[in-house]
């Protein structure tokens, strides 16, 4: 008992430690009275609970797997496809001349509206993205997929037709143009209600136009840019007057500041976590800010409740997390953004199916035309012929993007390849010979830093700086830095004119060659690296401009204009890719780049 | 025996000790102040020195500049007549909130409290902090204790398996995980914390105890099936630490004179194993405090990789939109944590060893 008893003096010392000696040392005390039986029970009981914790371990296993297969297979097993209803009626394209007014295919759809149909148990389809919503509301969303969003739980007058970049009467039944072009008068469809069955009269768009225009939020300028007033001329109609005529005003129409909303919008601040939404296909069931988005179809829309009952869209903070969710069945759709190799990667993969459409984002550099050596033509010219175009697109993007000529995208009309005409693809002859000319020789190289950002647009930035420094070096006569900055930075230096060269990206506001000329030229953003008075009077012109023909011949022009400065580069076009599990159908993308989740469907 | 107990037991519990226990922990307590303060101090500089506006980061390049300006008075940066505040009286500002316990307010998205968005987040990070450090315990004091104990190659093999998990990227063997057991396998989610829908009521928002409490066991299963991944992810790679200390901690008490006469009197193997382990306790205990400020950083990129959906991957997207007040308010939420089990962890550690007195 000596050496017991000497380990017990430790043994106290060290569970004094816990305030709870007493107890433990009782216990101790009790065991040491059961003598050697103590021993036996010590290693029975210790068998017990290793083979107790393999055995629950292996149930939790199984349990697990058991679990998760019977969560999945209500979201596999129903087969649920609801009545087709409008979408593919709708069929109607807006005339671009003044004079004609829309007139409507679209209202017998509205009939079965304020009966809510029993509907499918649950037919859902999930979602991943790695993109953010910013604020759920109209007034002050200015990115691309908070705009989806908000595109699917409310609607515009217009909107597009799904797959085109055509206008369409959404909201509206058509419009009607004053013959100054000054003032357009949409007529609303009868019947319309938000998700929760209060009515949508002419009075909700002026109180929601206005209150985009009172809160002045980041896309408030699509509104107060060009809308003077705007009043409900009674229950059914509302007339937009305008500063100036503006021939793109319906294409305005269509983005989401002017979507209408629901009363329950606080009326003078950004409600950024308000889940009211508008007159849209779905509305909002639950929200959880980056985890997930659940929507469910709303029976009041105008087109009838849309043909999947549920979606949830679960935020990724990774892209490969993405793919691999994809691929494990968790959700039924990869949306915004994989990776180009994960594409690729999945386009051989069974039972899924990658759907490609091209995108209208786009990516240039600009050369700040105040800052030597860029204020010298010659040299810009020489840097816009150089640059290796196709080999940015295969060797970095694998194929999803496609070379771009113009800051006008490919498939929007008037779109013309200026710079491919001007300088051809990586013409490096025509490079050295302008370079030459402005002085430059293979002893007195022209130094250059090219700016770029490494995240905002991907891992992929730096591999596209490195390909237009290698094309620029290949003519012998230029020697190029690559310097990056984070993005704040990044833009605070570009607002401040510091940087000569630096590459951007653009993503649509609204489909317009306007939205794809104006906002570069003469622009504080950019620190006002290019400006030319000629261009802005062909711009001005072209925004007001009645027809078609009489505007695109004018973007024709100003894209000369552009090329021949070369202040602005074009170097790609994206491409969107989505990945979907075999059965899902219906989706349509176009370059609007909004995903229509009540166009989708299972079919198994 | 049982006089000798309790002249233990009152010792502990007498005036004197308590007294200076309480000192201690006041002293350390008051220590908390200059440490949070400098680490204020640092963040709301170096936040701000860094180049970059962070309003313009906000509003996008696209804005007007009136909006620029409009965001600039509502955070702080200007006064209303247009003029920049000078960085100093910002400063005191900030910190004259702080100490009421305002931590701003978030300047972007609904620009909700930061505290609120705080501890909307805090739960899921503690959630997988537990589990992760539990795995990493059981690991560690296994396996550690396994080559302290039986020595020779076991020894050198736990030594390896030490240093390769401390080196273990994390998104690297998070993604092996996923890879194998969501992809391949099939049997676990690749992302997130539950299933759509399955989320219990809110008590203490650990998911895995509330669903218990509310007796949701499918809401339980979800939760146990999501964090399993993330936990052995975290835990495997904090385990080495623990491995490493246990091993050297248990091979050294092993050494010791009593074990010596413990053998020679018979005593049976696996009874001193038992003292040993508690002899050797001191140092692992200390090191699972220090792994705390380890487990937090793991976590980040943990969560990230798994998209669960907590401190970390808040932090790390408010310091990408250089959201300053979040960034602020959640470092410093951080230091007081981490403070505070530092504190908890010393106090024990003062127990545990009588030569360390206040």
């Amino acid at each position: 008992m000596v050496y017991e008893r000497r380990f017990l003096d430790r043994w106290i010392d060290l569970r004094n430690i816990c305030r709870k000696s007493f107890y433990v040392a009782c216990g101790e005390v009790i065991g040491d009275m059961m003598g050697k039986y103590a021993k036996k029970r010590l290693a029975v009981s210790t068998a017990v609970a290793a083979v107790g914790i393999v055995i629950a371990l292996i149930i939790g296993l199984i349990g697990g797997y058991f679990a998760g297969s019977m969560a999945a297979a209500p979201a596999t097993a129903t087969v649920t496809v609801t009545k087709t209803v409008g979408a593919k009626t709708v069929t109607s394209t807006v005339e671009k001349t003044v004079e004609k007014t829309i007139t409507s295919t679209v209202e017998k759809t509205v009939t079965s509206v304020k009966t809510v149909p029993a509907g499918p148990a649950v037919s859902r389809i999930v979602i991943g993205v790695t993109d953010k919503v910013t604020d759920i509301d109209p007034s002050n969303a200015y990115d691309f997929y908070t705009w989806e969003v908000l595109s699917n739980i409310m609607g515009g007058l217009m909107r597009y037709a799904p797959g085109t970049t055509e206008l369409e009467p959404g909201l509206a039944t058509g419009y009607t143009v004053s013959p100054d072009g000054k003032e357009y008068t949409f007529r609303l469809r009868p019947n319309l209600y938000f998700a929760d069955g209060t009515p949508m009269t002419a009075k909700d768009v002026v109180r929601s136009i206005k209150r985009v225009m009172e809160i002045n939020g980041d896309p408030a300028w699509l509104v107060t840019d060009f809308v003077k007033d705007v009043v409900a001329v009674d229950d059914h109609t509302v007339k937009f007057i305008l500063k100036e005529p503006i021939a793109f005003f319906p294409a305005l129409v269509a983005t989401a500041p002017y979507f209408p909303v629901h009363p329950a919008y606080k009326p003078k601040e950004i409600d950024s976590d308000q889940t009211a939404g508008g007159v849209g296909p779905y509305r909002i069931v639950k929200w959880v800010r980056d985890v997930e988005l659940v929507l469910e179809a709303n029976p009041y829309w105008w087109q009838g409740a849309p043909k999947t009952k549920q979606i949830v869209i679960k935020f990724f903070k990774d892209a490969t997390a993405l793919r691999m969710a994809l691929e494990a069945g968790e959700i039924d759709i990869a949306w915004r953004t994989l990776r180009p190799t994960d594409i690729q990667d999945l386009k051989g993969k069974k039972g899924i199916k990658v759907i490609e459409v091209p995108g209208a984002y786009i990516r240039y550099i600009i050369f700040n035309t105040k800052i030597p050596p860029f204020d010298n033509p010659l040299v810009r010219k020489a840097l816009a012929a150089a640059v290796n175009r196709k080999a940015i697109c295969e060797r970095v993007f694998l194929g999803t993007t496609a070379p771009l000529y113009s800051m006008i995208p490919m498939g929007m009309w008037s779109h013309k390849d200026s710079f491919l005409e001007k300088y051809g693809e990586h013409n490096i002859e025509l490079a050295k010979k302008l370079l030459k000319e402005a002085g430059y020789s293979e002893t007195n190289k022209l130094k250059i830093e090219l700016w770029y950002t490494p995240t905002h647009y991907g891992d992929t930035e730096v591999d596209v700086a490195t390909l237009i420094k290698e094309a620029w070096e290949e003519t012998g006569l230029v020697e190029v830095t690559l310097k990056s900055a984070e993005w704040t930075t990044y833009l605070e230096y570009t607002r401040k004119g510091m940087l000569g060269a630096t590459l951007y990206g653009w993503y649509p506001d609204y489909i317009d060659p306007d939205d794809y000329t104006s906002p570069w030229v003469n622009a504080s953003w950019t620190g006002y690296a290019y400006s030319n008075p000629e261009l802005i009077e062909i711009l001005k012109e072209a925004r007001v401009k009645p027809t078609l023909e009489e505007r695109a011949k004018l973007y024709e022009k100003a894209q000369d204009i552009w090329a021949e400065d070369a202040a602005i580069v074009p170097i790609f076009q994206g491409k969107l890719a989505v990945a979907v599990r075999e059965g899902v159908e219906g989706v349509i993308l176009d370059p609007t780049m909004l995903f229509r989740y009540w166009l989708i469907y299972k079919t198994s | 025996m049982l006089k000798f107990l309790f002249l233990k037991v009152t010792r502990i519990f007498s005036e004197t000790e308590v007294a200076s226990l309480k000192a201690f922990i006041i002293a350390r307590a008051l220590a908390l102040i200059p440490t949070v303060l400098i680490l204020v101090t640092l963040v709301f500089f170096v936040m701000r020195v860094l180049p970059g506006d962070p309003v313009i980061a906000i509003v996008g390049m696209k804005a007007p500049p009136e909006r620029v300006i409009e965001l600039k008075k509502e955070l702080g940066l200007m006064d209303e007549a247009g003029n920049p505040i000078p960085l100093p009286i910002q400063y005191l500002n900030y910190l004259s909130k702080l100490v009421r316990g305002d931590f701003g307010k978030s300047l972007i998205w609904g620009k909700r409290p930061v505290l609120v968005e705080i501890m909307e987040h805090f739960p899921a990070t503690v959630e997988l902090a537990i589990a992760g450090f539990i795995v990493s315990i059981i690991l560690g004091l296994v396996l550690g204790s396994l080559g302290g104990w039986m020595g020779g190659k076991t020894s050198s093999a736990v030594k390896t398996y030490g240093a390769i998990t401390y080196a273990l990227f994390i998104p690297w063997i998070g993604m092996l995980f996923q890879l194998l057991f969501a992809v391949w396998l099939g049997i676990l989610p690749v992302a997130g914390r539950i299933d759509t829908g399955l989320e219990p009521p809110t008590i203490t928002g650990l998911y895995l105890i509330d669903s218990v409490i509310t007796g949701r066991w499918d809401s339980f299963m979800s939760a146990l099936r999501h964090i399993t991944l993330p936990a052995l992810t975290l835990g495997l790679v904090i385990s080495g630490v623990f491995t490493r200390v246990t091993r050297t901690s248990v091979e050294e008490v092993m050494r010791q004179d009593f074990v010596v006469a413990a053998r020679a009197r018979g005593i049976p193997e696996h009874k001193i194993l038992l003292h040993v382990l508690k002899n050797s306790f001191v140092p692992i205990l200390t090191m699972m405090g220090l792994q705390l400020a380890l487990l937090m950083t793991g976590a980040v990129l943990t969560e990230t990789t798994f998209s669960w959906p907590g401190m970390g991957t808040f932090l790390l997207e408010r310091i990408q939109y250089r959201d300053y007040t979040t960034v602020q308010g959640t470092v410093v939420f951080f230091a007081i944590i981490v403070s505070l089990v530092n504190l908890i962890v010393d106090i024990c550690y003062a127990y545990i060893d009588p030569r360390i007195r206040y």
